[in-house]
């Protein structure tokens, strides 16, 4: 493989990255909205929730690129293939990790619910200091295999033209028919991200760990 | 007649079982006791070799099991098959987790006979009927052991065990695992085994029930048996501290 | 905006495409579940080279995106002599990726089964095979069924994939007609909740076996 090839190559997994990270951010702020929603007292909000996560996982992130891609432009919005390509990312990525959150706040166990409540905690602090942490703790693994599936998701937004890692191998493919190496080097890529970000979420929760979080000795 | 001599077993660098002597008479009741981790229950697994040993021999009726000595002193172990075949002539219960799930009790019992001593169907199913009538649970024959107390199943690993018409019963801490209520029910099937005058060896923290229907009852400690007699010498005049010690502890 | 009796119109198409998803679906699963086992048992049996090699696979597909497989053999099994239809190619792409998790699956609901029965299995003379066909492989299967299912709704949706590589199943055929007519949503709302039927569907049928088949 020539060297203009590769820096191609890895200029694209750049772009796979940050749009991965986009995502993940902009996700995890919607996610955690509407992991507030799932907890709401009213009913409609309650159903929204269900209804959302029903929708987005019940349909091939594909489908929900395309729709979005083709509403884009009749709904009058101008936007590049980047920033549609994150919309849709965002709008996936909120509903795996609005689950993640939903499922970390239900694996804390009842006595600590009761304890807090038994000692008059106020709603605020309550987040911040006891539930917050808590599904911190229960929730990161999942969390982390949410920002791995991120990334590999990305590759999916090159059928709507955003340029990134797949389309750019797909792209030197089509000129120069070097099938093998183009894709060896992109899955390398590829997992050296994922397993990245695999191991800064594996050392993140060794840090959480050792200060005695849900009950572990420190 | 069970004889073991010598036998030797060390877990990584822990010594588990240093030299342990035994003898058990056919017929005999035997009960193991002493505190955990002393080295009872890898004694019990070591003579059915679900557990390998390091050094020492185990004879069933005068033959050696599970290593031969080849020519040269060199001792070598008896192949898989033959593992097989003599592991027939003991039957063991283990404390919890028996009884295979996706089975109903009835083929839990005649799994054993059918596939390993290529009875028939027909026979295996009569064989197990009987077998789980004598333990009292003929209504239960479907049953699958989710729906069986811990009593019902263990009863049923018995029935299992028996059905392989073994010359030897290894129990190992049957009804440790039980709610108190349930530990009767477990006991009786056991004391019904008695006039049968099948050798039993069984790891017990129930002391009451082994002076009960022990003959003799042996004290393992730090890997050997400390100290060895009926129930009435053991129990009542110890002479090794720290079985007064346990002892103490057990009231 | 809206036009309502697109289903009326244009049905005969999307259930052409609807039944290549679904067989496809269908092939590709089954595939996957035979080459899981397969890796399971190398696991099992294959001593430490065999369980790394199996690590390895499992680690290199897992930390991919599925496009990658489908891209390689696509394009590359007719430069090696091997010039398949685009849906067979895709569709062992999909066996290759799934099979991997499939193993995991797999190796999760062995671990799962007490040691104790395989004693006990010892302790009443089975040889390894009997032990395998009577007491591991019917409990690592019902054990399995709920994450099979998760599994097999996963590889559903990535059917989708396979118009990439322009084959006609129900996101190709949305994208066709949208091409043709224009009419950009109903095309690909119509698409969606054929999805989501299929995939409710495949969710249930796996409650319903997972039911069945359990012992309790």
């Amino acid at each position: 493989m020539n060297t203009p090839t590769l820096t191609l190559l890895l200029q694209a997994a750049g772009v796979s990255l940050l749009l991965a990270l986009a995502a993940i951010a902009a996700g995890t702020v919607a996610a955690a909205l509407l992991t507030a929603l799932a907890f709401s007292r009213l009913r409609p909000l309650r159903f929204f929730y269900r209804l959302y996560v029903y929708v987005v996982r019940g349909t091939p992130l594909l489908v929900l690129a395309l729709l979005i891609f083709y509403a884009l432009p009749a709904l009058d919005l101008r936007a590049g293939p980047y920033l549609a390509g994150v919309l849709v990312l965002t709008v996936y990525v909120a509903a795996l990790f609005a689950e993640v959150f939903r499922g970390g706040v239900l694996a804390i166990p009842r006595p600590q619910w009761e304890s807090a409540k038994s000692l008059g905690v106020p709603p605020g602090p309550l987040l911040r200091k006891i539930v917050g942490p808590l599904v911190l703790r229960y929730a990161l693994p999942p969390y982390v295999n949410v920002c791995v599936m991120t990334v590999k998701a990305t590759s999916v937004l090159s059928i709507i033209s955003v340029w990134e890692l797949t389309l750019a191998s797909r792209e030197i493919i089509e000129r120069t028919l070097a099938v093998f190496t183009v894709l060896s080097v992109a899955g390398v890529l590829y997992f050296i991200m994922c397993l990245g970000i695999d191991r800064i979420g594996r050392r993140l929760e060794r840090r959480l760990a050792l200060r005695g979080f849900a009950g572990e000795r420190v | 007649m069970i004889e073991i001599r010598g036998l030797t077993k060390s877990f990584g660098e822990t010594r588990v079982l240093r030299g342990v002597d035994l003898q058990v008479d056919d017929g005999e009741v035997l009960a193991l006791i002493g505190r955990s981790g002393c080295g009872k229950t890898t004694l019990l697994r070591c003579i059915n070799f679900l557990e390998d040993y390091d050094a020492g021999e185990i004879l069933l009726d005068g033959q050696p099991l599970w290593y031969r000595s080849g020519g040269g002193g060199q001792r070598h172990r008896v192949s898989d098959a033959e593992a097989r075949r003599l592991r027939q002539q003991m039957g063991v219960v283990f404390q919890q987790y028996n009884l295979f799930p996706h089975m109903t009790a009835l083929e839990n019992v005649c799994l054993g006979p059918r596939h390993s001593q290529r009875v028939s169907a027909a026979e295996a199913e009569e064989l197990g009927r009987r077998l789980l009538a004598r333990v009292g649970l003929a209504d239960k024959v479907a049953a699958y052991p989710a729906q069986l107390s811990g009593g019902q199943q263990q009863r049923v690993a018995i029935a299992r065990a028996l059905a392989m018409r073994p010359k030897v019963l290894l129990l190992d801490e049957i009804t440790s695992a039980l709610d108190p209520e349930l530990v009767g029910e477990v006991e009786d099937v056991i004391r019904s085994l008695l006039p049968e005058r099948i050798m039993m060896i069984l790891v017990t923290h129930a002391i009451g029930f082994a002076r009960e229907i022990a003959h003799r009852i042996a004290y393992v400690a730090d890997g050997t048996i400390a100290e060895i007699g009926s129930p009435a010498q053991l129990l009542e005049q110890p002479r090794d501290p720290t079985l007064k010690d346990f002892l103490r502890r057990m009231r | 905006m809206l036009q309502l009796n697109w289903f009326r119109t244009y049905g005969a198409t999307y259930l052409d495409a609807l039944g290549w998803t679904a067989v496809t679906a269908l092939a590709a699963s089954a595939g996957a579940l035979v080459w899981g086992c397969a890796l399971f048992l190398l696991r099992l049996t294959g001593g430490r080279w065999g369980a790394r090699g199996v690590d390895a696979y499992v680690q290199a597909f897992r930390n991919t995106p599925v496009l990658l497989p489908i891209y390689l053999i696509y394009f590359g099994f007719p430069l090696i002599g091997l010039p398949w239809p685009a849906v067979v190619c895709g569709g062992l792409a999909l066996v290759l990726q799934n099979g991997a998790y499939i193993s995991e699956i797999l190796r999760g609901s062995y671990q799962a089964i007490d040691r104790v029965q395989f004693d006990a299995a010892k302790s009443i003379g089975l040889g390894p095979w009997h032990t395998f066909r009577k007491i591991t492989l019917p409990q690592v299967l019902v054990y399995s069924i709920p994450s099979l299912g998760n599994q097999v709704v996963l590889l559903l949706k990535d059917t989708s994939l396979l118009s990439a590589i322009s084959v006609t199943e129900l996101t190709m055929q949305a994208k066709l007609l949208t091409e043709q007519t224009g009419a950009a949503y109903e095309a690909f709302i119509v698409v969606a909740a054929l999805y989501l039927v299929l995939v409710s569907g495949t969710e249930v049928f796996f409650r319903v076996a997972h039911r069945t088949v359990r012992w309790r």
